[in-house]
């Protein structure tokens, strides 16, 4: 065995020993964002999801927010059809004297409470699903994966577009829809890597320790089978804004809330007689929305790629 | 199978115990197949073998790629039920004794009594609580692969400390410094606490692998080829760290590989696996200086000698392995034997193994009607064929042996019927004390080499 020399001085080493492992940890998660980070158009998704976050959080500070519902559209019906720049309406207003800025501002904050909702919850459930599916395998798994065949035979749009149709138009509902559809994808993701690490050596050396199953589980399974989920989780965020805004463009949404996609839609009758901005700048919003987290989901899946990592 | 005769030598310390107890264990996965995953077969990876680990000692357990060695590891560690049979942890000679009679079937009502209490109390698979956790901690396991046995995203204080954690021995810095200690028996130290296992060279990563053994200080330490995926230099630094924390733990030690030369210098007894069945068991010196199974012989010969004096007379071992979901019957060595004998259990399969070798006549049989596995009549398509057929087995073709177990050859047209004398399975014996081999030659036979 070739020992090279430590390059730490033995007696220096007590000194920084008990706060080691957190400096390991820390070291090995810099070197991981700088990985992440060396990507341009990563940067640039960062970049874009940031100012979105921003105007999410301050959406109060920016626009004064509507009373009682701030996320119902203001109407002034004496400023109709007014064109952007147009002063207290920097992006003019709509047909129906809604301000567009205020749409732009407050749709940001509402997608980003629905793409949290809805990934949230379709990860929770995905995984736990499909944990339980590789976990029990036979005929629990079977059953279970022929479900996520069903979901999955259906596209997306259409599914979606079913649900949110059958129970009506309501930004809930939407929400509702869409993570009936977006769990399947978790499942499939979660159950193939529980089921490649459950069978690898170093589960079958905790077992040898005795280590219960639970801890298994919990400190070797899941976190050995959590990039992928999250590679998936990211690119969703944008997903699952897109598919929120088609399904309240073709009024499943609810009219008059300050939701990109119900603007794109209030707007596009204006479209022909040149009023482009009410359609623009909420359209504007769901591209870079959508485009910004799939660089990041991209640029996480080059960094993160299991045949790179950790080696 | 289980009342096999005890091959051991009076082991040092205490003799009235074995650290572990292998009786009869069988392992044998389902072959599936179809849409409903029909169970049409069985792969028998073990198939009935027994033997004992004492206390400080070491057994090597070798044999081929395939023969089940290390399924058999894993059934003794617990990773894996046994289809049949048991393995027992820390039994007293006197319920050995017992286990034997009732396998043997000479066993009184009032021993069967005792047995259910023993299987309770020293059966891996009834084992319960305390129970299981007592041979949890005392029987632990280092595996081939030290990259694929070390989790990667733990550091090598959370890997060795686990242990510890687990059977909540030490926590914080008392755990630093237990796993401190623990490194530094295998000869790492206080530098390597804090690094992932992919900054460490292979032979780094098996001490970090038997630092994690050694933390829940065990009896027995399963070793499943713990050297070979390593360079030969280092090897030998492992082999040493291992005799040494055997001194040191009075640890025992299974140690499985298919290189006979390191068992040569870890076993204190050797067990010689072929195909799921043991072929021949004793001390090892004993073994290496008169092998007492034609296959054992085979093995050593096989391997390479640095002189190349002695591998000049050298048979070796030439065909593969038969497949374990149709072992052959008699001694399951017989195919591959260079002395086998009329009587070492040639049957049916061993014609259609044949067939499968000769290009055209394969693709030409039709039909194979079994009356035993000794007997049966093939139909082939055209008579050429079927004469072709037993024009090789009556040839020199087939090994002498063979043709003169044959009773009957006979053509039919395209139809030709083979019979063989029906022989029983070959058993484990005792050859001399201390020594068994399942062959139906003695001793002397095997090592004056009969049929070369």
């Amino acid at each position: 065995m070739v020992d090279l020399p430590s390059p730490t001085q033995p007696g220096t080493i007590d000194a920084i020993a008990p706060e080691s492992a957190r400096r390991v940890r820390l070291r090995r998660f810099k070197e991981l964002a700088a990985k992440v980070l060396s990507n341009p158009a990563t940067v640039l998704g960062f970049v874009i999801i940031f100012a979105m976050l921003f105007m999410a959080i301050f959406a109060p500070w920016l626009v004064a927010p509507n009373v009682p519902d701030p996320y119902q559209m203001p109407r002034d019906w004496a400023a109709t059809r007014m064109p952007p720049g147009t002063p207290g309406h920097p992006l003019g207003t709509t047909n129906e004297g809604g301000d567009v800025f205020y749409g732009v501002v407050w749709g940001t904050r509402m997608s980003l409470q629905l793409s949290l909702i809805v990934v949230f919850s379709t990860v929770v459930i995905g995984s736990i699903i499909g944990s339980l599916a590789a976990y029990f395998g036979g005929k629990v798994d079977e059953f279970l994966m022929r479900v996520v065949d069903v979901f999955l035979s259906i596209p997306e749009l259409i599914f979606a577009l079913a649900i949110a149709a059958i129970l009506g138009p309501s930004f809930g509902n939407i929400m509702f829809a869409l993570i009936v559809v977006f769990w399947v994808k978790y499942a499939r993701i979660m159950r193939a890597r529980v089921i490649q690490i459950k069978g690898s050596e170093y589960i079958d050396a905790a077992r040898i320790i005795g280590d219960s199953n639970i801890n298994i589980y919990l400190r070797d399974i899941l976190p050995n089978s959590f990039t992928p989920v999250m590679v998936q989780a990211t690119l969703d965020m944008g997903n699952v804004v897109l598919i929120a805004a088609t399904l309240s463009f073709i009024g499943l949404g609810q009219a008059g809330i300050a939701e990109w996609g119900v603007l794109v839609s209030e707007g596009q009758a204006g479209i022909a007689s040149g009023r482009w901005w009410a359609s623009t700048f909420p359209g504007l919003m769901i591209f870079l929305w959508a485009l910004a987290f799939n660089l990041v989901g991209d640029g996480l899946r080059d960094a993160l790629d299991p045949r790179t990592e950790g080696r | 199978m289980s009342a096999a005769p005890d091959p051991h030598p009076t082991p040092a310390s205490r003799p009235d115990r074995a650290v572990l107890s292998l009786k009869g264990v069988k392992k044998h996965f389902p072959i599936r197949e179809g849409a409903f995953q029909r169970v049409t077969g069985w792969v028998r990876a073990v198939d009935g073998v027994s033997f004992d680990i004492r206390p400080g000692e070491t057994v090597g357990l070798v044999g081929e790629s395939g023969c089940g060695k290390s399924t058999l590891g894993r059934c003794v560690s617990g990773l894996t039920d046994v289809t049949a049979g048991g393995v027992y942890f820390d039994l007293p000679a006197e319920a050995s004794r017992l286990l034997d009679n009732i396998a043997s079937g000479t066993a009184t009502d009032a021993e069967k009594a005792r047995v259910a209490q023993i299987e309770a109390a020293h059966r891996i698979d009834r084992l319960q609580g305390a129970g299981y956790k007592r041979f949890r901690r005392n029987c632990q396991m280092v595996f081939q692969d030290s990259f694929a046995s070390l989790n990667p995203r733990h550091l090598v204080v959370d890997i060795v400390g686990r242990s510890l954690r687990v059977y909540k021995e030490a926590s914080g810095t008392e755990l630093t410094e237990r796993v401190v200690e623990l490194l530094e028996q295998v000869g790492m130290g206080r530098q390597h606490l804090y690094r992932y296992p992919h900054q460490f060279s292979g032979g780094q990563r098996q001490r970090i692998s038997i630092a994690r053994a050694l933390a829940t200080n065990p009896d027995v330490i399963i070793l499943d080829e713990p050297t070979s995926a390593l360079d030969v230099s280092v090897q030998a630094q492992i082999l040493n760290l291992l005799s040494d924390l055997q001194k040191q733990h009075n640890l025992a030690y299974l140690f499985i590989t298919h290189d006979l030369s390191v068992v040569r210098h870890m076993a204190d007894r050797l067990v010689v696996m072929y195909l799921g069945k043991v072929s021949e068991a004793g001390v090892t010196s004993d073994v290496f200086d008169a092998p007492h199974h034609p296959y054992t012989r085979a093995l050593m010969e096989a391997k390479p000698d640095i002189e190349g004096a002695a591998s000049e007379q050298a048979q070796g071992l030439d065909g593969v392995v038969p497949d374990p979901a149709r072992p052959p019957r008699g001694c399951r060595f017989h195919t591959r034997c260079h002395m086998a004998t009329p009587s070492c259990g040639w049957e049916v399969d061993d014609v259609i193994r044949r067939l499968e070798d000769i290009p055209g006549l394969f693709d030409a049989l039709s039909g194979v009607e079994r009356k035993s596995d000794f007997a049966a009549s093939l139909t082939f398509g055209d008579a050429a064929a079927a004469e072709r057929l037993v024009s090789i087995l009556d040839s020199d073709g087939i090994p002498a042996a063979m043709r003169s177990a044959m009773g009957r050859l006979e053509r039919r047209d395209r139809t030709v019927s083979v019979a063989f004398d029906e022989v029983p399975d070959v058993d484990l014996r005792i050859t001399e004390p201390g020594r068994v081999a399942s062959c139906v030659l003695s001793p002397i036979e095997v090592f004056q080499g009969v049929n070369e």
